[in-house]
Order: structure tokens, then C-alpha cells, then sequence
């Protein structure tokens, strides 16, 4: 836990005017990490960005958590064709909504990372897939990207060097899957977002067959940082196993919700009661979904000392995902909030395996039955079970992120659900 | 060699593959539903689940790391693995359903899932009987289904194209129909629409399936689907008979198994051919079935006097050729072979003239410039152009046929199975002053102006072979009786269900669907009483006779024929090819 | 809705370039559909024809395509199209409250559209904006945050008379302090 959260100055987001500006980014110490890199390329080869990188454990900030340059490490060597980086800015997990602040106050700081990236994994075309419903924020980033184009931070041979990257927009149409990284592939291929059988992998082959490397936007606005101060600066900030900082996305029943910047593994509490003015109307916690709407939601009894990071989140019987805390009071019924959940997830299932395909349309429509009172006590059972035939026997994991949140919540707000369930006159199995 | 252990037990493997055609080939169960070995893998319907593991290198030593009781340790993977996607690794160790329990009920699990949102009309669905998912579900399924509540409801009974209709509901969404668009047919006409569990195949909006190789997407639906617009709710599928044949509606003669009921051809559907067709065949191939039943030549049919055709005795019909015969020189004699005839019907034929002292002998090809495609069809629409040209039948084009019958002006003229004034410029009118003889299985201009028919068997009904465009040597199977044979006595023929099990009422009893015809070399056989030049038994002493006598028959037998789907022929041999 | 649909030179001028994006065509297929529901304000079936046509690419794919994505508009809309987010977040804050009150407002449940034609609502799931929440986006472009009753009625008053909502600049509330 970082002892001085109240004086911590944003590294991602700084409070300063204009920032998407390239003239003011370039002002605030923005594209030195690019330059310093070209600058001296004996230091700085491609393998020596990555081993920066990877010693810095960026942990991947999109949901997985993993190690950016570990994964960069992945790609093989260069054989002359084309190599991509796709920039994961699809951000539809619900209770995320981080990235988007990413595009609309320091783009830049991205788009220099994602040119490191490019740099380090010698890739020459860069993609950012953003979400369909974020336009305005699609335009925010192009802006920018024609900006550094201007200013010959993109295109052929960046900054008189003999390194060239493009860099492109790619804009989503509403698929909430499109965010995995192979559906995303897909996706941008022009075609019908269906996450691929891996193996392959991305970097084996991605994009068109070729290696492809897919990360996060937070996760590629951390480079810069990186490259620009350091590993073992970067590693000073929050935990050793989850260093730097996190774009905490707040919402529910908080006084202030929001994005907020704080070194990772910052207290729960802390950032429920403190950052974010603490429950509405004086209500009490009743739990935590803490990193997106697929993490396991914690009760409030389970909080006590728990910190935002990987490990810590993991002891305690969830997961940091995004970093999208959804906050709820003790008036919440968790009955109609995991059925919204399911909802989600049946409506966002791409169909195409089995499981996961006529797994999620069974979880939602027990739950559904649930909430409309209508349920009995074995459903509950049968809800376990089904969850427990989904996990792991799909193409992609949003079939696992469809079961988690009713798994755990029936484990952890099981009397919750047996009081919404009519009273059965046969015993329960 | 690497090694693969499945269920404890060792195999070795050459080339690298997938475990679940491995499985396959190697006669192990596993079910599956997605899976084809002539499409991509997608992977998607989870059936093929395993558990799988590789066993854990020891990089010091460089052995396997064992444990204390000196068996390999195995690091599993943390999922279970798909097996039709899962590569052959040397080491691999799998478990299947036979062996792990955890496989099994993942098995089962799949199975409800797929099965809940399934409207199990098994009754009604055409698919039943040769059903993947019935047969899976009763091998491997779950004891019940706790599903309770409404299935989710999709169109039903949609004409997607001409002959093929969609029954989205029991759509299980394995893709195959939409991958076989793309990656075979490639005509891209369908596609999977919607998400999750509303998605179901479909054309674009107005677009309607004509793709020509429609058809095999409803021979590759697990499920009853896709179903023939022409085969719906015809037969059942344990009804028929299943005998393998070849497509004689093309030159490319696809593989075929020819599915009978009561001495009718119901349907035709693509046997698996490396060298041929792989899985597939053209709608066209399939939809000729109706020739082997309608119109068919039954009887004799004599016309006297140039007055109306009428049924004769086979008697008569003997009886009337030996006297027409009696009447010509053999250069009066004029006898046109046929590409739609087999190789043995087309050199019996010819033998016979020729010992009648004829000297030449034509064909006229049955191309369509421009009606093939890159994939099963060729411009040729004749199974045995090769056949008939190697046996020494000279090319003679359409255009060219009248010529040769105004100044041969030939007295006598035997015509094969082929329906040549359609295709040439010759017309009955240059026929009249000839006594015509047609030796044929349909009904047809040809036959028509003739005055002598004589009803042949078809491919259906004789064992013969055919030479594909490609010079492929295949050979049919009698799946259809006539009046003159029987399923229990000819051994070629194949038994189905109801021979062995069926009652008398229900066996085939309708004596009108047993055409009277005879292959044309036993009316050959007929002709010649008495004679050891022409006293075959069978068409595989035909085929040996002509083997003696023809370098590029040479050693070719029905059995290697079956053995190996066909034979390639070296057609270079041999090659004086006549044209006229 | 009559008349063939086409894409002038302007029109093909921009495709051209957006194909240019990617090493292969097909790849531009989402955002031409983009560019074709701007210029007609749906993808109908014909619009889908005249996108494959120009694109060489099979209906069928395209069609696959557009019902796959929420976004694309498979039959002409209201004119105004109001996604009420009323997934997780949203929902906790009373995004249900904010539907059946646009619901009742304007006559019709979410899935459908208005008479005249002025208004579709949907009910969407997540759009990003949770801390905001409740929330609707127009027609796939601006986000309205924070809802109220109040903030709806003028909403809906705006469109009427033609004013589309801005775009809602959510500072980080950390900053709110005024930044350096
Ligand atoms: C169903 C599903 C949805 C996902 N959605 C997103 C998303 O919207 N944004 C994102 O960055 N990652 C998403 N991911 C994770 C990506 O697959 C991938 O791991 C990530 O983009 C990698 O970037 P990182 O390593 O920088 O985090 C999703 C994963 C799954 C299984
Ligand atoms: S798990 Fe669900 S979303 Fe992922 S590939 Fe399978 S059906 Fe599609
Ligand atoms: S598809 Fe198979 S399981 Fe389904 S109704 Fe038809 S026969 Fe029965
Ligand atoms: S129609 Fe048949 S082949 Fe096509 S996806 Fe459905 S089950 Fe598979
Ligand atoms: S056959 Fe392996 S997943 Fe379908
Ligand atoms: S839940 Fe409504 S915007 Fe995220």
C-alpha cells in the first residue's frame, strides 16, 4: 500500500491543460522517451527496449495482467514481411471506462508508447481498435495521430531514423467480444468477431497470418514512463508483483465516481471512503465488483485490507481485471444485478461454441426465473452446475467471465437468492 | 518414430496431424460434430474434448523427468483440449471418455447444452437414422435434460435455394455449410447471421442458394438442418439400401453411394474419393437419379410398318434383328457407340459387329463447352468418353453424322444408349431409309425414331466400369434389381436392413420398379446361342477379355477397382485415336 | 426508402482511402459500413448490396457482418436513436428508471420507434461511461451523463428543435481542484 496516496501526482493523466496538444505534451517531457531510444540505438536496440520493459512488469492492464514485455518477448525474429501491434481500445467489460480518458486527455502519451512498442517488437503497422460507441473519442485520437504524424513521430522513418511505422484508427461496431484479443483480429480483418482456437497464438500468427502483438491502451501509456525513467523507477510505484500506476475506473453508489489515477494496489476502503467521497446518501457497503462486471464480486465483510492489485485481489477471491470497481450499497439485490450480468453476457456471446453459445442464454434465463420469483431452491444448483460446464471448455474466456460472477455471488450471497426462490416441497439434491 | 499414448496404450505416427483424425484413422471413438477433415477447424462445438498432457523434459539430462515409480511425469494441460485441433506431439499423452471420468462427463455436459435449445422432432426430421447428434446423444449423452424453460425459437422450413431447405432450429452451429461455401464451393453464398444462441446460417437477403454444389452442405450437417428439397420426407433412412456406384451424369464420375428402396434410386450422395471428388459431388450428379427410375426402356418396343411403337417379346426382338440382319451386307451396316455407355457394353457391342464383318465404328462426344467448373464438373457430360475412344469408336462430330449417313447410306443402324439426334444434326429424316436399332435404358428422341428398341440395363443395374475424364478407371455396382435379378442371389448386390430383418410386407414387393432389361452384352450373349466368342457370364469376364486384348486394360480388375476406388489408367498407350 | 442506392465519386474517393488502411479490402469492410450508415442513416439489405458491390465482396459476408455488430442498423431507425445504458452500473443507478420513463415519454418500448419517425429507443448494455451513469448515447455519438428526468425532457426538447446534444467532457475528479 503506498503510504502517501493524498500527494501522488498522476503520471498517466496529469492535471495539465491541453495535454492532448502535441505542442504541450511536447512541452511536458512528451516523445523524449521515442527520441532518447532513436537517439542512442546502441542502448537502446529492440531487445534491449523489451528487457526494459519486461523488467518493469507492466502487468497488462486490459484484464489479464500480463507481463507487456514478457509477452513482446514472444514475437519472432523479423523476416521481412509485415508484423502488427493491435491496440486493444475496445473497453466494453462493464464498469470500465478508463481508456477512453487515455484518448481524450493525454493520447499522446499512448500513441508515443504503442511507437516504442512498434520500435521494440520492429512492427510497422500499428491498429488502435476502439469501441463503435466511442466516435468523439476516435476522433480525439486521430487528431492526435495526425499530429505526430506532422510531426514525423509517425510514418517513414521516424525522426530521420531508419525505423518507419503507420499508424491507423480502427473503429468497432458494438461487440463486446471484439475485445478479445483474437476476436479482435478478426474483427479487424472485416469479418464476424469469432475469437480463434489458440494455439496459434497472436504472435505466431495474428493479424493476416502474421505476428501480432495485442496490449492494452493503459498498458502501452505506461511505456513512455518506462522508457523515459526507468524499470527501477517504474518498480518503485505500488506493489513489487504489480508496480506502476492504475487508472481506477469508480462506479455505483460512490458520492464521487470516476476515473481516478493512483499507484496500483491502493486500499479498497481507501478508495471507496476516501477517493470517492464513500456511499451515496449514507448508505452501507454491501459489495464490490472490483475489475469489471466478469470479476467475482466480493462481499463487504471480505474487504477488509484487501489492496488493488493482482495478489492481492487474488487471496481474497477475485481478480483486478480492469480495474473497474462497480460499488454497491446495501440496497442493491444482487438477484437482479448478476441476472443484468448474465444478460450481458448471453447477449455479447458470439455463438459460436457450444458452451458458452446456449451456456450463457441457460444461466440468464434460470436467473431471469430467479428474479421474477419464480425460481426454486435446486435452481441454485443447477446454476452452480452450469457455470461449472462452462468454465474451460470454451474457444475464448468470456464463457468463464460469464460464469465466475454467478458462481461467486451464489456462493457468497446464496441467502440472497434463496429468499427470492419459492419455497420447495421435495427436498434439495 | 514419435509416440503418442492414448488411453495407455502406444502408437506411433509418421506425419504430423491432428489427434482426432489420428483417432480416426486408427478406428478409436471419439465423438464430434464440427470437425471435417476436408474444412478448416474451427474448433467450435467442444465435442472432441480430451485431456491431454505432454510429459515434462528434463533439459540437464535430456530424458523425461520420472517418478518414483519410473513412469513419465505428465504436465497436463490446464483445459481439456479439443482433440480435432490439438497438433500430434511426440510424447503426448491423451485420455478419452474410455479412460477418464472427468472426459466423460464433459462429454455428456456438451451434449445438454447443445441439446437444450434443440427441438428433438426426431420423428419428423429427415435426418434421423444418420443423425451424428442422435447417435452421439444416445452413446454419449446425458441421462435427461434440466432445462425448464422456453427454447429459443428460430425460422423454420426456409427454402434457402432450390434444394436446399433450412431448419434453423436444429441448427447446432457448427459452421460447416458456411466453411464448405467459402473454402470448397467457394461461391461465399452463406453465412452464419445474429450472435450467441439466435444465430443460424443464412443467404444474403435476396440471395438465393444456387450454389451447383449446394447439396453437400446437407450431407455435411450433423444435424437435420439442412435437408434436400427433393429427399424431404421421402424416405427413411433405415428403408434403404446404400450400394456404391459412380455419377455417370459427368464426365468426372464422382464416387457415389446410390441409396435404394424397393428397386428406387431415392437419392444419390458423394462417397468419399481421395482421387476423385473427395466428400463431394455436383447437385446435378445427385439429382440424376430420377433417370434411373423414370422413363425407363421396359420391354421391347418394336414399330411396325413405320406405324406406332409397340411392346414386343424379347423373343420378337431377337427374332426381328436376325432378320434385318439376314437382309444387309455388313457395309450396309452403320453402328454408333456411345460415351454413356460402359466400357463393357461399348466392346461387346463393337465385338459383335466386327464379327460381323463391320469396320467402322463411331462416337459422337457429349461436351458442353464451358458447362464444367474448376471442381467436380467437366465440360464432357459423358462418364466414358475415354472408355469408348480406347476401345477404338471414332470421334465424330455432331455436324458431321448426317454426312456420313447420306453417303454410307447404311441399310441397318444400331445406336447405344446415347440420344444422339439431340445433339447432332442428324434428324429422323435421315434415318428413314434405315432400320434403326436402338439399344437403350430411357426413353428419348432417339429411341423414338427407331424402329427396333432394345431396353438395357443402367449403372445402377450392372456391374461396368467407366473411364473419367481423367482416365480413372471406375466401376458400379448392380443397386437396383430388374426383372431378371435378385438381391439374395446376386452376390454383388448389397443387403440392406430390411432384406435381413424385414418381413415379407415390408421387403420390396412393387414389381413395377424392376425395369425388364438386360445388360447389352447379354443380349449380345443372347444373339449368339451356342457361341464361345461371345458366351460371358458376367461383365468381369468382359473386362478380363478386353484386359488381354488391350495393352491399357491391362491387369485391371473389378477387385483392384474397389480396392483402390479406381484406377489410373496411362491412357498414352494404345493412343490411336480415330477421328473422323 | 426507394430509389437505388449508390456511392458518388466523393463516396468511392473515401473508400478508396479507407481501403488503403489495410493490405487486404475486406478489412474495410466495418468501417465502410460505417461510412454507408452516415450517408443513408441504416445498412439496410440494399445498402448491404451496394457495400459488397462496391467492395467486391460477397453479400453473405457483409450481411454476417452487420448482424453481428449492435451498431449497424439493419432497417432505417427514428432519427434519433437513444441507447439507454442499462447494464451493471447504469442499472444500479436507476438506467431501468431512466428507459420506462423515455418509454412512457415518447409512447414506445425500447426496440421500437416512434410514429413519426422522430425516435427509437434501446436498451444497450455497457457503454463506457459507468461513473457517469445513468446514461444515454444519440444516435452512436454523443453521451448524455448523469441522467435525471429533467435532464431527459430537455433532452428530448433539444432534438426536437434540432439540437443535438455537445460533446460531455468528464474531468478526472481528481483534478477538479483546477489544473496546473
Ligand atoms: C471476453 C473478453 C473481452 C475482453 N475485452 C477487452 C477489452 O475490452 N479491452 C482490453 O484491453 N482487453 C480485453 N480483453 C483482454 C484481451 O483479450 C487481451 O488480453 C488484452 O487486450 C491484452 O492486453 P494487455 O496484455 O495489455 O492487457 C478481453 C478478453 C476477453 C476474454
Ligand atoms: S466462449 Fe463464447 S464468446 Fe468465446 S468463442 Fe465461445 S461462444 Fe464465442
Ligand atoms: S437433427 Fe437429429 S437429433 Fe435433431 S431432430 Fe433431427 S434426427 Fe433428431
Ligand atoms: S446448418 Fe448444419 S452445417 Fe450449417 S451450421 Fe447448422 S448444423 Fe452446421
Ligand atoms: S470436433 Fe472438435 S470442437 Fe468440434
Ligand atoms: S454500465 Fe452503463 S455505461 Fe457502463
Amino acid at each position: 500500500m503506498p503510504n502517501d496516496w493524498k500527494s501522488y501526482k498522476p503520471l498517466l493523466l496529469p492535471a495539465i491543460k491541453d495535454l492532448h496538444e502535441i505542442s504541450v505534451y511536447e512541452k511536458n517531457n512528451g516523445y523524449q522517451a521515442l527520441r532518447k531510444i532513436l537517439k542512442d540505438r546502441a542502448m537502446w536496440s529492440p531487445q534491449n527496449v523489451i528487457n526494459e520493459v519486461k523488467t518493469a512488469n507492466i502487468r497488462g492492464r486490459g484484464g489479464a495482467g500480463f507481463n507487456a514485455g514478457l509477452k513482446w518477448s514472444f514475437m519472432p525474429e523479423p523476416d521481412g514481411k509485415p508484423r502488427y501491434l493491435a491496440c486493444n481500445g475496445d473497453e466494453s467489460e462493464p464498469g470500465t471506462f478508463k481508456d477512453r480518458k487515455i484518448f481524450e486527455f493525454n493520447p499522446h502519451l499512448f500513441i508515443e508508447g504503442a511507437i516504442i512498442a512498434a520500435y521494440a517488437m520492429q512492427i510497422d503497422v500499428i491498429y488502435v481498435y476502439i469501441r463503435g460507441e466511442y466516435r468523439p473519442f476516435v476522433k480525439m485520437l486521430q487528431r492526435a495521430i495526425d499530429q505526430a504524424y506532422e510531426k514525423g513521430y509517425l510514418g517513414k522513418k521516424v525522426l530521420g531514423s531508419d525505423f518507419s511505422v503507420e499508424m491507423y484508427t480502427h473503429m468497432g461496431a458494438g461487440a463486446y467480444i471484439c475485445g478479445e484479443e483474437s476476436s479482435l483480429m478478426e474483427s479487424l480483418e472485416g469479418k464476424r468477431g469469432y475469437p480463434r482456437v489458440k494455439p496459434p497464438f497472436p504472435a505466431q500468427r495474428g493479424l493476416w497470418g502474421r505476428p501480432t502483438t495485442i496490449n492494452n491502451i493503459e498498458t502501452l501509456a505506461n511505456v513512455p514512463l518506462v522508457m523515459d525513467k526507468g524499470a527501477d523507477w517504474y518498480l518503485k510505484i505500488g506493489p513489487d508483483t504489480h508496480p506502476g500506476p492504475v487508472l481506477y475506473g469508480i462506479s455505483g453508489h460512490l458520492k464521487r465516481p470516476g476515473v481516478y489515477e493512483y499507484p496500483a494496489g491502493m486500499n479498497i476502503m481507501t478508495l471507496i471512503n476516501e477517493v470517492a467521497g464513500g456511499i451515496r446518501e449514507g448508505k452501507k457497503l454491501k459489495a464490490l465488483i472490483p475489475g469489471g462486471s466478469s470479476t467475482p464480486p466480493l462481499r463487504a465483510d471480505m474487504l477488509e485490507g484487501v489492496s488493488m492489485d493482482a495478489n492481492s485481489l487474488r487471496d481474497a477471491g477475485s481478480m483486478m481485471g480492469t480495474a473497474g470497481m462497480v460499488v454497491l450499497d446495501e440496497d442493491t439485490d444482487m438477484v437482479d444485478l448478476i441476472w443484468r450480468i448474465s444478460y450481458f453476457y448471453d447477449h455479447e456471446s458470439c455463438g459460436q461454441c457450444t458452451p458458452c453459445r446456449d451456456g450463457t442464454g441457460w444461466l440468464e434465463k434460470t436467473l431471469r426465473k430467479i428474479k421474477n420469483g419464480d425460481g426454486e431452491l435446486r435452481d441454485l444448483d443447477l446454476l452452480l452446475a452450469i457455470c461449472h460446464r462452462m468454465e474451460g471448455r470454451t474457444i475464448c474466456a468470456l464463457a468463464d467471465a460469464a460464469a465466475w460472477p454467478v458462481r461467486y455471488s451464489i456462493d457468497r450471497f446464496r441467502d440472497e437468492f434463496e429468499r427470492k426462490c419459492k419455497k420447495t416441497v421435495y427436498a434439495v439434491a | 518414430m514419435p509416440e503418442i499414448f492414448i488411453d495407455h496404450k502406444r502408437y506411433e505416427f509418421e506425419q504430423p496431424g491432428k489427434v482426432l483424425q489420428f483417432m480416426l484413422d486408427n478406428g478409436m471413438d471419439l465423438p464430434f460434430f464440427c470437425y471435417h477433415p476436408s474444412l478448416s477447424i474451427p474448433a467450435n462445438c467442444r465435442q472432441c474434448i480430451v485431456k491431454a498432457g505432454m510429459p515434462v523434459f528434463d533439459r540437464d539430462r535430456g530424458t523425461f523427468k520420472l517418478d518414483e515409480k519410473g513412469e513419465r511425469i505428465i504436465r497436463f494441460f490446464p483445459k481439456l483440449m479439443t482433440a480435432c485441433s490439438l497438433d500430434l506431439a511426440d510424447g503426448m499423452v491423451v485420455y478419452t471418455h474410455h479412460t477418464d471420468e472427468l472426459v466423460k462427463q464433459a462429454q455428456a455436459d456438451n451434449l445438454e447444452f447443445i441439446l437444450i435449445n434443440h427441438p428433438l422432432d426426431c420423428p419428423i426430421c429427415d435426418q434421423a437414422g444418420e443423425c451424428p447428434l442422435q447417435i452421439l446423444t444416445y452413446k454419449y449423452g446425458p441421462e435427461g435434460s434440466r432445462f425448464e424453460h422456453k427454447k429459443v425459437h428460430k425460422p423454420k422450413a426456409i427454402q434457402l435455394g432450390p434444394r436446399v431447405i433450412l431448419d434453423a432450429e436444429r441448427c447446432i452451429n457448427c459452421t460447416r455449410c458456411v466453411r464448405f461455401t467459402d473454402e470448397i464451393s467457394k461461391t461465399h453464398q452463406l453465412t452464419i447471421i445474429s450472435r450467441g444462441d439466435k444465430n443460424y446460417p443464412m443467404t444474403a437477403n435476396d440471395q438465393v442458394f444456387d450454389d451447383p454444389y449446394s447439396l453437400n452442405t446437407v450431407d455435411i450437417c450433423p444435424v437435420g438442418a439442412l435437408t434436400s428439397a427433393d429427399f424431404r420426407f421421402k424416405a427413411r433412412v433405415w428403408e434403404m439400401n446404400q450400394t456404391p456406384g459412380i455419377d455417370i451424369s459427368n464426365g468426372k464420375g464422382c464416387s457415389t453411394w446410390v441409396w435404394t428402396r424397393d428397386n428406387l434410386v431415392m437419392r444419390i450422395t458423394p462417397r468419399f474419393n481421395e482421387a476423385v471428388n473427395d466428400h463431394w459431388m455436383p447437385d446435378s450428379g445427385r439429382l440424376s437419379y430420377r433417370t434411373f427410375n423414370e422413363n425407363r426402356i421396359s420391354k421391347p418396343w418394336l414399330r411396325p410398318d413405320n406405324k406406332e411403337q409397340v411392346r414386343t417379346t424379347w423373343n420378337n426382338a431377337e427374332l426381328t434383328l436376325r432378320e434385318e440382319l439376314d437382309k444387309v451386307e455388313s457395309s450396309q451396316i452403320l453402328v454408333i457407340g456411345s460415351p454413356h455407355a460402359s466400357v463393357e457394353d461399348n466392346y461387346t457391342f463393337k465385338k459383335y459387329f466386327e464379327s460381323l464383318g463391320v469396320t467402322d465404328f463411331y462416337y459422337l462426344p457429349h461436351v458442353v463447352p464451358g458447362a464444367g467448373d474448376d471442381l467436380l464438373l467437366s465440360d464432357d457430360q459423358a462418364p466414358n468418353t475415354l472408355g469408348v475412344r480406347a476401345l477404338g469408336y471414332s470421334e465424330i462430330a455432331g455436324d458431321k453424322l448426317p454426312k456420313i449417313v447420306t453417303s454410307a447410306k447404311p441399310k441397318l443402324v444400331f445406336i447405344l444408349d446415347d440420344d444422339i439426334l439431340d445433339r447432332s444434326d442428324l434428324t429422323s429424316s435421315h434415318l428413314e431409309d434405315a432400320f434403326t436399332v436402338y439399344w437403350g435404358t430411357n426413353h428419348n428422341g432417339t429411341s423414338l425414331a427407331a424402329n427396333l428398341v432394345i431396353p438395357i440395363t443402367t449403372a445402377v443395374e450392372h456391374a461396368a466400369s467407366y473411364i473419367n475424364v481423367d482416365g480413372r478407371i471406375q466401376r458400379t455396382v448392380p443397386a437396383k434389381e430388374t426383372l431378371y435379378t435378385n438381391r439374395r442371389l446376386n452376390l454383388e448386390m448389397s443387403m440392406g436392413r430390411l432384406d435381413h430383418y424385414g418381413t415379407k410386407f415390408d421387403n420390396w414387393v412393387t414389381d413395377a420398379n424392376r425395369i425388364d432389361c438386360i445388360p447389352a452384352w447379354e443380349f449380345i450373349t443372347r444373339l449368339n446361342p451356342g457361341s464361345d466368342t461371345f458366351a460371358w457370364e458376367s461383365s468381369r469376364q468382359i473386362l478380363a477379355e478386353i484386359g488381354g486384348k488391350l495393352n491399357i486394360f491391362r491387369g485391371v480388375t473389378y477387385e483392384q477397382m474397389d480396392e483402390e476406388n479406381g484406377i489410373q489408367l496411362n491412357l498414352e498407350q494404345d493412343s490411336e485415336v480415330n477421328t473422323v | 426508402m426507394s430509389g437505388t442506392k449508390t456511392f458518388d465519386e466523393k463516396d468511392l474517393a473515401e473508400i478508396e482511402k479507407l481501403t488503403k488502411k489495410y493490405p487486404e479490402k475486406q478489412a474495410a469492410v466495418l468501417p465502410v459500413l460505417w461510412y454507408a450508415q452516415d450517408k443513408f442513416g441504416h445498412v439496410d439489405p440494399s445498402v448491404q448490396k451496394l457495400v459488397a458491390e462496391t467492395m467486391d465482396l460477397p453479400e453473405a459476408h457483409v450481411y454476417g457482418v452487420v448482424t453481428f455488430y449492435t451498431q449497424f442498423y439493419e432497417k432505417p431507425m427514428g432519427k434519433h436513436v437513444l441507447d439507454v445504458c442499462t447494464c451493471l452500473s447504469c442499472q444500479v443507478c436507476g438506467g431501468y428508471d431512466i428507459l420506462n420513463y423515455l418509454e412512457d415519454k415518447l409512447g414506445i418500448m425500447a426496440g421500437e420507434t416512434t410514429p413519426d419517425g422522430e425516435f427509437s429507443i434501446q436498451s444497450v448494455e455497457c457503454l463506457g461511461a459507468c461513473g457517469y451513469a445513468p446514461m444515454l448515447q444519440v444516435t452512436n455519438d454523443k453521451y448524455v451523463n448523469y441522467l435525471t428526468y429533467e435532464k431527459i425532457d430537455k433532452l428530448i426538447d433539444d432534438l426536437k428543435s434540432g439540437k443535438q446534444p455537445g460533446f460531455e467532457s468528464n474531468k478526472m475528479p481528481q483534478h477538479e481542484n483546477g489544473t496546473e
